[in-house]
Formats: C-alpha cells, structure tokens, sequence
C-alpha cells in the first residue's frame, strides 16, 4: 500500500530511514512513533524492520573488531616498502 | 575483481580487519596478532611470485596467516618445555572427584557460542568485502567503530543525508548477503 507523507503518515523510504537511525539510537520519538504507525499497514516496511533488528543483532553478537587506523598505516608503509624493493 | 592477480597496496584495508578478527580469538593478544599479520604480509609479499591464482586473495593470505599462528604456538611450546598436567586433589577422599569435574557440561554452552560468534564475525566481514568498497567502509565505522554521525560526515566530506543512503545500502546488501550465507 502506498501512501504520500503527510504530518501522520510517513511513505516508505521515509520509514526505512528511521528505522536505519534507530538501529543507531539515532531517530527522534515523534518519528518513531510514526514508523510504528507505518508498520501497522506496511508488509514490506515489517519485513525490511525484521531484517534490520536482526542485523544489527547479529553484528552485536558477532563482537567484531576492526584495527586502529594507525596499526593499518604502519602495514600500508611496511607493504609499499617491502613492494618498492621487491621490483628494483 | 580478477582473483589471479595480487594488489598488495590494497592488501590492508581490504583485509587487514578479516585477518585480524581471525587471528585474535586464536592468539588472544592483540600485540601479538598484529606482528603475526606483519608478518603475513611480509611473508606474502615474498612468495608473491608463487601466488598461482587459483585461491582468492583472501584465502591465500589466511593460509600463510594460519602457518604464521601455527608456528608461533610451536615456539612458545618449545620455550615451555614439557607439558604440565595439574590435579588439584591430593588426599585420597576427593581422589576422582576432580576427573568429573573435567568432564565438559553439557549445559554450558558457552565456548561452543563463542566459537559460532567468531565464525559469524568472520562471515559479516566477509560479506562486507562483497559489497561496495567505500559503502563498507562507512558501515564499519558507523557499526562497529561506534563513530558519530557527524564525525564519519567530516572524515568522508558527505552530508548526513548522504551518511543515511549509504548505510541504507550496506545494510541491505549485508543482510541479503548474511541471509544467503549464515542463516
């Protein structure tokens, strides 16, 4: 079902986007109260909304780490390095 | 991508976060993970000659990496000496007690949770090296870097709005992605 944005209503990009920041903590109460409101009469925002919490519950489970940037650059110069003297 | 050519400049923020999500809940250490994928690269970039094609870049890095965590166990074992067997109980009343004690839980289920945590760490990371490069990259630090919106806008010269579509996107793909790998 579509339906245009009006004060209430939101359409669905407008739903997928706070339903985005709120995986976040980043979306504000009236907006959400709208998305719940969306998700009353949207099949496919429930779906996408599902998929989105699992998401981020997989990525918090998963405890994944990246390197700091600075242990990355010291390999990226290690690796030019290394490369530049491999080919003279 | 051509998965028969090596692009050792790109080697680090392509897989770097991989191999050091792979190394560090075996090694358990974060200095020595790092100088184990030092090491790697280095030891990559020597036999670069002997990189056939056949593997994605990836999974050849990670089998030098595995010979690399492989070796350092050797040498911390060697430098211990023998292996040391402790049984706590002494006296002859708890003689045996300790032997139940061993026996895993069935209950706990703990490390076999742990050891799938790692794996799907791995595959998100692997799912997002299939997805647009910058696209991951802006995910990672939003995600898992925990960084502010405004900061990631700053360092990536974007608008917020931009920020949204972008993690929109990733999340999307990642999804449809850990669904076909992982579920």
């Amino acid at each position: 079902m579509r339906r245009k944005s009006t004060f209430f209503f939101m359409d669905c990009s407008e739903a997928a986007e706070c339903c985005n920041k709120a995986q976040y903590k980043e979306a504000n109460l009236f907006n959400k109260a709208k998305l719940l409101l969306h998700l009353v009469y949207c099949k496919t925002c429930q779906r996408f909304t599902k998929r989105n919490n699992k998401l981020t519950e997989l990525v918090n489970q998963s405890k994944i780490e990246t390197c700091p940037e600075e242990q990355k650059q010291q390999w990226r110069e290690q690796i030019k390095k290394e490369f530049a003297e491999g080919k003279s | 991508m051509s998965a028969s050519t090596l692009d050792p400049n790109k080697w680090v923020d392509r897989y770097s976060d991989y191999l050091f999500n792979y190394t560090i809940v075996r090694v358990n250490d974060r200095e020595i993970a790092n100088d184990l994928i030092s090491e790697t690269f280095l030891a990559a970039l020597k036999s670069a000659k002997n990189f056939k094609g056949e593997a994605s870049e990836r999974t050849w890095l990670i089998s030098i990496l595995k010979r690399k965590i492989i070796d350092y166990y050797r040498k911390i074992n060697s430098r211990k000496g023998k292996a040391e067997v402790k049984i706590k109980y002494s006296d002859d009343y708890n003689e045996g007690e300790w032997l139940e004690e061993q026996v895993a839980d069935q209950f706990d289920k703990s490390a076999e949770d742990e050891m799938e945590n790692q794996e799907l760490g791995l595959a998100i990371l692997e799912c997002l090296d299939s997805i647009n490069e910058k696209h991951a990259e802006i995910f990672k630090r939003k995600t898992i870097d925990g960084v502010e919106t405004e900061a990631i806008c700053n360092e990536f010269n974007i608008t917020a709005s931009n920020l949204w579509v972008i993690i929109h996107r990733a999340r999307t793909a990642l999804a449809a992605c850990l669904e076909k790998n992982w579920f």
